[in-house]
């Protein structure tokens, strides 16, 4: 919030940097403000667009956990509050179609199809790079099931899971689960529709379906086309009728998901894809279990790890806590497989280092801790800066002073720079702020040459 | 010698830069791919080990 | 931003109640009835205005609020919305702009307070939303205006500590044009480095950093250094700091700085009675860097064990860096001698991050040996030899060696109380200082214009060290840039009814409250003063006072009385 508002900030929102030229003290940078179709200056951020629009579309806050629209926000709380529209989703930017509801329902008269993207160039003595992370996909390790198994999530879907706004209001049940509460009610409307179609025959005959099932079964009423419809519109109906009473039995007794086994160094180090540790996932496991069993008391959690690092400031403390409080039973192992049975439910297939056995582990919801990756705006913004970037992957700095870039008046903080948590990263963002402020200041800080 | 600076990147490590500099009466241009600033902290319910709200 | 805009609106004594209900999108509106709140607010006492909107906080909202005080004359504003940690402060600034004092404004809570918390009982929830805004419009009644508090400051700031994080924040700070003074209680700077061999993770001598960041220090013209050197007495406020400093010929200086930053370090711990440590066939890792960096080492077989004093009941953190520093050292000595044999016996590999977890690869790479050990059945250090089980293996395995090297946490100085008591600053269960916020403020304490950095705070590397020391720097400049220092009207004040028992004083958390003596009819009495500056307005003082003889402005008996009076009225 303190950002939109401070007088010294000007925020460039859905924009993208193009061009940066010069050194350090004076850069060029070229932005482009892509066109959001919708009046920043005009728009309220009410809503209504969003609601009336009729095209769904994936929504990616919620990692495809939701659907959203076509004009949306990334999250209600979110700053801007403006409103956006995807162009590639948006039917009235598709060849052919028009649709335009969203500008008709607008009272702010916001909505601007014919708003273009904008440069905008800025003069800086430095930049700071901030770009963040990316996670692992989990499919790369067929093993763990995740894209096959519904009940194997990642660890950020999984915080979607817990939060109050995310698509399950912060119950933990068993995506499987999940999906089978949103086939009822396209089951009930089939066999609404079955009835119906009954309900024509039994007007027309002028008799029940069940008393001219029986004389059918029983030989008579037989040898007509429009008999045999009937019956098989009725053993249809009883068979939907079976399943509806099935699915509502299932779906009455769901239960939250009790049992969850976090998995952890999906992905790291890892000799076949990162060979980093990603630094913060043991803690954000520790603490999605807490929580999972804050919602749940009846939460049973088991976290897989080689190590658990709890390295930062009161983390042990908290990764006992975990024990102690949430019930956490830390396993030293690296799960080797994950399997599925009928109904997905899974077991996990492990070595007990403790007990030196393979041991299998029957759970209701496996969490993948995936791992950290660079963003891919590293990649571009080496390019577009100059920039150097390490062996990992991440933009190389040196090791005094820390965070400068191979560029010098390029600072790097947070995740872009290496793995972190949320102080390391606040911190080394006031660090980054330093040199910011050091190279405006025309002096030239220790520096060794490594 | 000039006294802006550019920040890239919304996510909580470019907000606080941002923050920092704007304090010390620096202009700033703080430019965020998305549609709003936030980045990954504001996906997540909770943050350890306090366990307060993360947005 | 102060917003003291000049109360323009007409009979500002006149109480006109305008109340705005916002729906905050769906997550007001989606549990409570807006309408009907706004309906209800309108027929409150003192209340002339009831709007509700979509979102207060946009553009159209505030323009609603601003024009609503112009045309209806509105004297006070109450909005019923978010937190007030929300949008306070837009609020406020836009009834400032608008003419009406700022202060002349109050929020309910109905969101997080409200519908957020009672999604699954809406009918209570409404009743209890109408009571938050009887509430509020009933202490808006006996608002009254209020200016923002100016104060002065220098732009110098004290560096306690020249390690590492000193140096760095010391030396930044002086880069932006900072006047800097820093105390170093040894004679030399560069605090526990320069005990220190090689640096991870890069292996570049720790002389050679010290001897750069020494030299730097002595090259900045406004950065004076006072070896040999203690703090102490801290008084005064941010932006105003009275410093006394005791240097190495026993005179005393005074300084006055705008910041003060904390970097006074940590000790590594001795493990004495701990795994037959006795400083000569069983060392720590810190008397290892000192015989690795003085010269080639003597032994064949090294066994390091982890978590020596650390991870224990008596002290249940993990200090970060000794995982780092063994492997660190482990490698080293491979380095130069590829037949010495170096086996770790650790509880969790704490080799975090990316460049770290490499260093352990290429370690084992070089045939350093790791077996891993439960908590509740350590090694056992005999004659030569180190016993270990082995969980793996199920088997106790004994290794042969002529070095144990115990790896021990980082604890804070022994100073570390008496220092925190004399600048008022906290410190955690393990007598590290406690940081104003963990997670997002890991650099500054609770009180203004002090900082943090280095392992002071925790345990660090010295790229964590150097970094914090920057940071804090940047803290600590966005006080030292500013013209003038505004701080709330809603602090504490002394009434005439204080007769100076002093039951207060002690209790503020802050040192705002002292006693000053002065004379009626030939008769010296005694009676309360309060520093608006260092005051937070925490309320203790005005909870305590038996007589009324302080309150915190804002939170009068009178306002208070109201809201307890709005709130059981529904009863």
């Amino acid at each position: 919030m303190d950002v939109g508002r401070h007088p010294n900030i000007r925020l460039l929102a859905y924009s993208e940097l193009e061009k940066v030229e010069g050194e350090a003290g004076s850069f060029r940078a070229t932005i482009r403000k892509k066109a959001r179709y919708v009046d920043e200056s005009k728009c309220t951020g009410c809503g209504a667009c969003n609601e009336k629009c009729p095209t769904p579309v994936t929504d990616v806050y919620n990692l495809g956990l939701g659907k959203t629209k076509a004009i949306y926000r990334y999250f209600a709380q979110g700053i801007p509050s403006t409103y956006t529209i995807d162009a590639t989703q948006c039917r009235n930017f598709q060849p052919g179609k028009k649709c335009g509801v969203c500008a008709k329902t607008c009272q702010a008269g916001a909505i601007d199809y014919k708003q273009e993207d904008k440069i905008v160039e800025v003069e800086v003595g430095a930049i700071v790079v901030a770009t963040g992370y990316e996670l692992f996909d989990a499919r790369r390790i067929p093993e763990y099931g995740y894209g096959r198994f519904p009940n194997v999530v990642t660890a950020l879907e999984f915080e979607r899971f817990l939060s109050a706004s995310g698509p399950t209001h912060g119950h933990v049940y068993r995506p499987s689960d999940l999906a089978l509460a949103a086939k009822l009610p396209e089951t009930e409307k089939a066999a609404q529709r079955a009835i119906k179609g009954l309900e024509r025959y039994e007007k027309h005959f002028g008799l029940t379906s069940d008393a001219f099932y029986i004389e059918h079964e029983a030989g008579a009423r037989t040898g007509d086309e429009d008999y045999d419809k009937w019956a098989e519109a009725i053993r249809e109906f009883r068979r939907l009728d079976e399943d509806l009473r099935v699915l509502k039995e299932k779906v009455e007794s769901m239960e939250s998901a009790h049992r969850l086994a976090f998995i952890q160094c999906v992905g790291s180090r890892d000799i076949r894809y990162n060979r980093y540790c990603s630094g913060f996932c043991c803690m954000h496991a520790i603490k999605e279990a807490i929580i999972a069993r804050e919602h749940d008391k009846e939460s049973e959690v088991y976290i897989f790890g080689m190590d658990i690092r709890a390295v930062g400031k009161g983390f042990e403390e908290y990764k006992l806590r975990g024990a102690h409080e949430a019930g956490i039973q830390y396993v030293r192992s690296r799960v080797a497989e994950i399997t599925e049975g009928k109904n997905h439910e899974l077991v996990l297939w492990y070595e007990d280092t403790k007990e030196r056995v393979v041991k299998q582990l029957p759970v209701d919801m496996v969490i993948l801790a995936t791992a950290l990756e660079p963003s891919p705006s590293t990649k571009q913004l080496s390019e577009i800066i100059g920039l150097e970037v390490n062996d990992f992957g991440f933009f190389k700095t040196k090791q005094s002073p820390p965070l400068d870039t191979t560029k010098p008046g390029v600072f790097v903080c947070g995740c872009a720079h290496s793995p972190m948590d949320i102080p390391e990263s606040v911190a080394q963002a006031s660090s980054a702020a330093a040199r910011a402020a050091q190279v405006l200041s025309g002096s030239e800080p220790m520096s060794l040459a490594s | 010698m000039n006294r802006e600076v550019l920040v890239i990147g919304g996510g909580i490590a470019g907000i606080q830069a941002s923050l920092d500099l704007a304090e010390m009466g620096i202009k700033v241009h703080l430019v965020e791919r998305l549609p709003s600033i936030g980045g990954k902290m504001s996906q997540l319910d909770k943050t350890f080990p306090t366990n307060d709200c993360a947005l | 931003m102060s917003g003291n805009g000049k109360n323009t609106v007409p009979n500002a004594e006149e109480v006109r109640i305008g109340v705005f209900v916002c729906h905050c999108g769906s997550n007001i509106a989606g549990y409570l009835d807006c309408v009907a709140l706004t309906e209800f607010a309108a027929t409150l006492p003192g209340v002339v205005y009831a709007k509700n909107n979509l979102y207060t906080c946009s553009d159209s909202g505030i323009a609603e609020i601003q024009k609503a005080i112009k045309e209806q004359g509105l004297t006070r504003v109450v909005v019923a919305s978010c937190s007030p940690r929300t949008h306070m402060p837009l609020f406020k600034s836009s009834c400032a702009e608008a003419g009406l004092n700022q202060y002349l404004f109050e929020m309910a809570n109905i969101r997080d307070q409200c519908s957020w918390v009672h999604m699954q009982e809406t009918e209570a929830a409404n009743l209890k939303a109408k009571d938050l805004i009887r509430m509020a419009v009933a202490k808006a009644t006996f608002l009254t205006p209020q200016e923002d508090i100016e104060s002065s400051l220098v732009r110098r700031a004290l560096v306690i500590g020249g390690g590492v994080a000193g140096l760095s924040a010391a030396g930044a700070l002086a880069d932006v044009g900072v006047e800097v003074i820093l105390v170093e209680k040894e004679p030399e700077l560069g605090g526990l480095l320069r005990r220190i061999n090689r640096l991870a993770p890069r292996g570049e001598a720790a002389a050679d950093v010290v001897r750069e960041l020494v030299s730097q220090a002595e090259s900045k013209t406004n950065l004076k250094t006072l070896l040999g050197a203690e703090v102490t007495s801290v008084t005064g406020v941010i932006g105003n700091y009275e410093v006394t400093v005791r240097k190495s010929d026993g005179t005393v200086e005074q300084e006055t700085v705008g910041c003060i930053v904390v970097a006074t370090g940590a000790v590594p711990f001795k493990p004495e009675g701990l795994f037959g440590y006795d400083g000569r066939n069983v060392i720590t890792q810190i008397e290892l860097e000192e015989r690795l960096r003085d010269g080639p080492l003597d032994a064949k077989h090294v066994v390091m064990i982890q978590c020596v004093g650390a991870r224990s009941t008596e002290r249940t953190y993990c200090s970060r860096i000794c995982c780092l520093t063994a492997v660190k050292n482990a490698l080293y000595m491979k380095e130069r001698n590829p037949d010495i044999q170096v086996h770790i016996l650790y509880r969790d590999i704490q080799m975090y991050g990316a460049e770290n977890e490499r260093l352990l690869w290429e370690s084992r790479n070089k045939g350093v040996r790791y077996d891993v050990y439960d908590a509740e059945r350590p090694p056992v250090v005999k004659d030569g030899v180190v016993e270990v089980y082995q969980p793996l293996l199920g088997e106790t395995e004994e290794i042969p060696c002529d070095l144990v090297v115990l790896s021990t946490p980082l604890v804070a100085p022994e100073d570390s109380p008496a220092l925190a008591n004399l600048m008022r600053i906290p410190l955690d269960q393990n007598n590290f200082y406690l940081e104003a916020h963990a997670k997002l403020r890991p650099l500054d304490f609770a009180t203004d214009g002090i900082f943090l950095c280095g392992t002071a705070r925790y345990p660090a590397t010295v790229g964590e060290a150097l970094a914090q020391g920057l940071g804090a720097a940047s803290r600590a400049s966005t006080i030292l840039f500013k013209d003038k220092l505004v701080t709330s009207a809603l602090v504490s004040q002394v009434t005439d009814r204080c007769d100076g028992c002093g039951y207060c004083v002690d209790l503020c958390p802050y040192g705002a409250l002292s006693l000053e003596e002065y004379e009626v009819d030939g008769q010296i009495r005694k009676r309360n003063k309060s520093d608006k500056i260092l005051c937070k307005g925490c309320g203790l003082c005005a909870a305590t006072c038996p007589k009324g003889g302080v309150v915190v402005v804002g939170f009068t008996r009178r306002q208070l009385e109201a809201q307890v009076d709005a709130l059981l009225e529904a009863l």
